[in-house]
């Protein structure tokens, strides 16, 4: 009977149940779309945040002490290198699939024909890589230095047209000694000399304007260095610093072991760093404070943001399914006062508004939850051009909202119902 | 005039003596138009507040001398052409060789306050230099010279005029500059600061015995990277043989992430919104349809559709204004306590918006309420009245 | 002529002849009660009478204009201007006073009039209670400002529905005296009604049978006042 009466109720009903499920539906859409969005939020801006650049410079350990202190000039100081053939390790490390982009760097000092002393940094421009994990990527100054544009002639391709003596050169540079695309650079190195073909002028709008870059062994037969690197520039995804990676990043051996099992396991940008040290010989990496820092802020920020937003549109979902559910319940007084009438108990009355609004939630709630994904993956296209993916957290966080919201909602309606004199309801207001 | 009277005293009647219903319907816009307004707002104030944000990247515009250093004319100059609240900071080094134990070390000297405006990502292991005699060196520094916070050293500068005019002649009189310092703080960047030691400008005087000229100057502004611009434009042209340059690297990046993120915001208000409207309109509609009776009742008593469409929308209408008063104010509430907690500013109040915020939750109200009150005056009275 | 006059009314609910080519007049100033068991097409000729509803054929002359053609919205302005109607469950408005709901009347037909509305409630002894929500009277007492809000507008014709139907032998008696003295005002009375007690009472009686008219009784010693049968 409970059951047939339920039943009864949908087909009579069936409008007045279909927009409570309708409103059910919207407030559990909402809040799976926003969760999601808020969930996946942080992957999606650090990605955009790539567009910074590198946020981890490795350089050889005793460079790293001496360095950029001589680029006055003093040559003997220059015995540190990496190696060439460890790159690939890289992306070997704990955190590999963090790493979205890599690229070496070479200089060495060249003599111009004019006599001026001039540096060429060799680096990858679009370097594509089989790994030995089977997976595939593409890495280099063309992606890492997404904010250089090209005013003349196009990127250099080392692997394809360009492989070989082919230079891409700074506006300044340009400028100044008067070259175009397709014009030749005579260049004197320690070890050899080099005709360059100028294959693209780029707007960098910072110091690297005033620069020629090669590929890396042009660069190393110019200085006689092969096999050998100057510095690595990483971008990684990175979660923003928190107590344990300060800690962690001045001394790893202060950490008890769980902490530096969290830590380690944790891509924050000290430990990817230190994955990255194990890997490459005698190499020194460190955080580009400029990179990481802000980065890790804006993620943060962006993060609170959303949660702020998710609430609020959750508060705003919870009440709106509440004051339907209420509204809509009390419209019934007439009818309950009649089963009170012939007999009914309260707690058969409120086992039947609840039966009912509970299904309705279901139904509500499951085509809701759907619909939600839906919202979410437009505002991933739209803003990320990406999929938002939606983590399984989602299904039982959305669940308990809506069955808490329903019973709540519910609550004051009932009240009113059990409060109800059956002759006062049946004999007009 | 009598019948207006009339009008009215129904209407309040309507909305106070029915409280609890009208509770839920003055909930359910307020809620509405709370969302509406706070997320509006945010909306607005996003690439301000993120704006301020990014600057943790650091300077966005450098200027360039025509000479060969920046006067301090030149950078208060400056300084006047950027409007007072988008100038995050204005900071101009000056760069020296000195010697530390004999070795050359690059020295840069600048009013400290300003670096930190400019450069808030420097993580500095103890203080920052204020006083004469204070002086903070690069991590790579210290470990190469061993030196930690707290420890004393010198800096010596030898004076070129000098030691030019005097290479021939006997040592002692070559008589370097020198400054005694303590050290600070350490600094870490990531970058080639690692390798500088910064102090005062006043100290800096002291130890080459030259005024202050600058050799860099950085800015930090807020704002995209058009208005940069034609900040930089008026730089250029105002100061005298002074050029500003954008840092490519810092104003790009900084449009493509904070346009991704108001696109975002402004997706989320999209979303976030209809849907809430949509909920407002059926709860909006579930309240009036209860009362088919009573628009029964008055079609009964001869009242036509029009007067009947007329005082539930009076109702509406007032409840979709006071409703959308409370949730326009609640929403600033709401969007001044995210700014709070999220960066820490305080947000703008834009006046426009309440009425706008009103304007909104009236027209959606009334339209929630139009839908049910014409079916319900579609219906024979006969039949309602009967009960169903 | 007649103030009333149904000419061979039909009204036709699918396969169902509620009402059955059914020729009723009705004077000005009479008092005329409408019986017949459940189903017997009462509420029917009620709707029709009261411009609530339309026949699916015949004519119905009120006041000499045949309403049985006109759209909903002038029997709208037909039931504002000339019919008073009582109801059995009063139909009053909750949020709204005895006097605002009385006023409300007035509202739709001209304009609200406080002190006639009090006069209106006078009229039915509800002067005390006028500012009373109808929740907190009893049922005669709303039935009575159900009254007073029928004959505010000076209707040609006072239709009631069962007007004692929720009511007890007390309030039944006061409401019946109502009746009397706005028939004695010369008011045009049609009630509608399955107790006999309250139909006795009118001038003159039809009795429905499956929507028709099946015979009509003459009050021959009208007095207008109640008579109880009591229980032995």
């Amino acid at each position: 009977m409970f059951v047939r009466m339920i039943a009864k109720a949908f087909l009579r009903q069936w409008k007045k149940m279909l927009m409570i499920a309708f409103t059910i539906a919207l407030g559990a859409s909402l809040a799976t779309a926003m969760l999601s969005v808020m969930m996946d939020v942080e992957d999606k801006m650090n990605q955009e945040l790539k567009a910074y650049g590198a946020n981890i410079t490795v350089v050889p350990k005793s460079a790293s002490v001496i360095s950029d202190l001589y680029d006055v000039g003093d040559e003997n100081v220059s015995g540190t290198y990496l190696k060439e053939d460890e790159l690939g390790k890289i992306k070997t490390i704990f955190w590999a699939f963090n790493i979205v982009d890599f690229t070496p760097f070479i200089s060495t000092e060249v003599t111009l024909d004019n006599g001026d002393k001039g540096q060429v940094t060799g680096t990858w421009f679009n370097h594509h890589m089989d790994l030995p994990t089977g997976e595939e990527l593409d890495a280099g100054i063309a992606s890492l230095r997404s904010w250089w544009t090209i005013t003349e002639g196009e990127w250099l391709d080392e692997q394809g047209s360009h492989s070989g003596d082919y230079a891409m050169v700074g506006t300044l540079y340009a400028q100044r000694e008067n070259l175009s695309v397709g014009d030749k650079i005579h260049v004197t190195g320690s070890a050899a000399d080099k005709e360059l073909e100028v294959v693209g002028i780029f707007d960098a709008g910072g110091d690297e304007d005033d620069l020629i870059y090669v590929p890396v062994d042009t660069a190393q037969e110019l200085g006689g260095l092969e096999g050998k690197i100057d510095s690595i520039e990483v971008s990684a995804l990175t979660t923003p610093d928190n107590e344990l990676a300060v800690k962690a990043a001045r001394d790893p051996s202060s950490l008890s072991v769980s902490q530096y099992e969290t830590w380690y396991c944790t891509a924050y940008v000290s430990s990817i760093c230190y994955q990255i040290e194990e890997v490459i010989t005698d190499s020194v990496a460190s955080a580009v404070r400029q990179v990481a820092d802000s980065e890790g802020q804006i993620l943060n920020k962006t993060k609170l943001l959303m949660i702020l937003i998710t609430i609020l549109s959750m508060v705003g979902a919870a009440l709106g399914i509440c004051n339907l559910v209420t509204a809509s319940v009390m419209e019934r007084s007439q009818e309950i006062g009649l089963m009170k009438a012939i007999g009914a108990h309260n707690p058969a009355i409120t086992a039947l508004v609840l039966a009912e609004v509970m299904c309705t939630a279901v139904i509500g709630g499951i085509a809701g939850f759907y619909a939600g994904i839906g919202f979410a993956q437009i505002i991933g296209h739209s803003v990320f051009d990406s999929a938002i993916s939606i983590r399984p957290m989602v299904v039982p966080v959305v669940g308990v909202l809506v069955a808490i919201v329903t019973l709540i909602g519910s609550i004051p309606a009932i009240r009113m119902l059990l409060n109800l004199r059956p002759t006062e309801v049946l004999h007009g207001r | 005039m009598k019948k207006r009277k009339m009008y009215f005293r129904m209407i309040t009647a309507s909305l106070l003596r029915r409280r609890s219903r009208m509770v839920i319907a003055l909930l359910a816009i307020s809620i509405g138009a709370m969302i509406l307004s706070g997320l509006v707002t945010i909306y607005y104030d996003v690439p301000r507040q993120m704006g301020a944000q990014f600057r943790s990247y650091g300077a966005n515009m450098i200027l360039v001398s025509e000479g060969d250093t920046i006067t301090q004319e030149q950078v208060d100059a400056t300084r006047e052409q950027v409007p007072g609240d988008k100038l995050v900071g204005i900071a101009a080094y000056r760069y020296e060789t000195v010697r530390i134990n004999d070795r050359p070390v690059m020295a840069a000297a600048a009013d400290m306050e300003q670096v930190r405006n400019t450069s808030p990502f420097w993580l500095v292991e103890g203080e920052w230099p204020s006083r004469e005699g204070e002086i903070m060196i690069g991590k790579n520094l210290a470990q190469t010279y061993n030196l930690k916070v707290g420890k004393r050293t010198t800096c010596t500068y030898a004076p070129e005029s000098e030691t030019e005019a005097e290479e021939g002649e006997t040592e002692e009189i070559v008589l370097d500059n020198w400054v005694d310092f303590t050290v600070t703080g350490i600094l870490d960047t990531g970058g080639k600061e690692e390798d500088y030691a910064y102090m005062l400008l006043s100290d800096m005087e002291k130890l080459t015995g030259l005024p202050t000229e600058y050799d860099v100057c950085e800015l930090s502004i807020s704002s995209n990277s058009v208005g940069l611009q034609t900040i930089a434009d008026q730089i250029s042209d105002n100061v005298d043989g002074i050029s500003a340059r954008l840092v490519k690297r810092v104003t790009e990046s900084e449009d493509t992430v904070l346009s991704k993120l108001q696109s975002l915001v402004l997706l989320v208000t999209i979303v976030v919104l209809a849907l809430t409207m949509i909920c407002v309109a059926t709860t909006m509609t579930a309240v009036v349809a209860e009362r088919r009776k009573e628009i029964g009742l008055r079609k009964a008593l001869g009242a036509s559709n029009g007067s009947i469409i007329a005082e539930f929308m009076g109702e509406g209408v007032a409840l979709g204004a006071f409703g959308g008063l409370v949730g326009a104010l609640l929403g600033f509430l709401f969007a001044q306590a995210v700014s709070r907690n999220v960066f820490n500013s305080s947000i703008t109040l834009m006046p426009w918006l309440i009425p706008v915020t009103i304007i909104a939750s009236v027209l959606v109200t009334g339209i929630a309420c139009l839908i049910p009150i014409r079916s319900a005056t579609q219906v024979d009275p006969a039949l309602v009245l009967k009960g169903e | 002529m007649s103030l009333l006059e149904l000419k061979n009314v039909s009204k036709i609910y699918g396969s169902l002849h509620a009402l059955d080519h059914v020729s009723l007049k009705v004077e000005k100033g009479e008092w005329l009660a409408i019986m017949g068991p459940s189903g017997s097409g009462k509420s029917t000729m009620m709707n029709i009478i009261g411009a609530l509803d339309k026949a699916t054929e015949g004519e119905i002359l009120l006041d000499g204009v045949d309403i049985a053609k006109k759209n909903a919205r002038a029997l709208t302005d037909i039931r504002r201007d000339k019919i008073g109607l009582i109801f059995q469950q009063f139909h009053l408005v909750s949020y709204l006073t005895a006097v605002e709901n009385v006023m409300l009347a007035q509202y739709y037909h001209s304009v609200p009039d406080e002190k006639e509305a009090l006069e209106a409630l006078d009229r039915v002894g509800l002067a005390d209670r006028a500012h009373h929500y109808p929740s907190q009277l009893s049922g005669g007492e709303q039935q009575r400002v159900c009254v007073a809000r029928a004959l505010i507008n000076y209707p040609e014709i006072i239709l009631a529905d069962e007007p004692t139907g929720n009511l007890d032998e007390a309030n039944e008696e006061i409401v019946v005296e109502l009746f009397r003295k706005l028939h004695m005002d010369g008011t045009t009375l049609v009630v509608v009604t399955h107790n006999p007690e309250v139909a006795e009472v009118a001038q003159r009686t039809i009795v429905l049978r499956n929507g028709r008219v099946d015979h009509e009784m003459i009050n021959e010693n009208f007095t207008g006042k109640i008579k109880h049968i009591t229980l032995q």
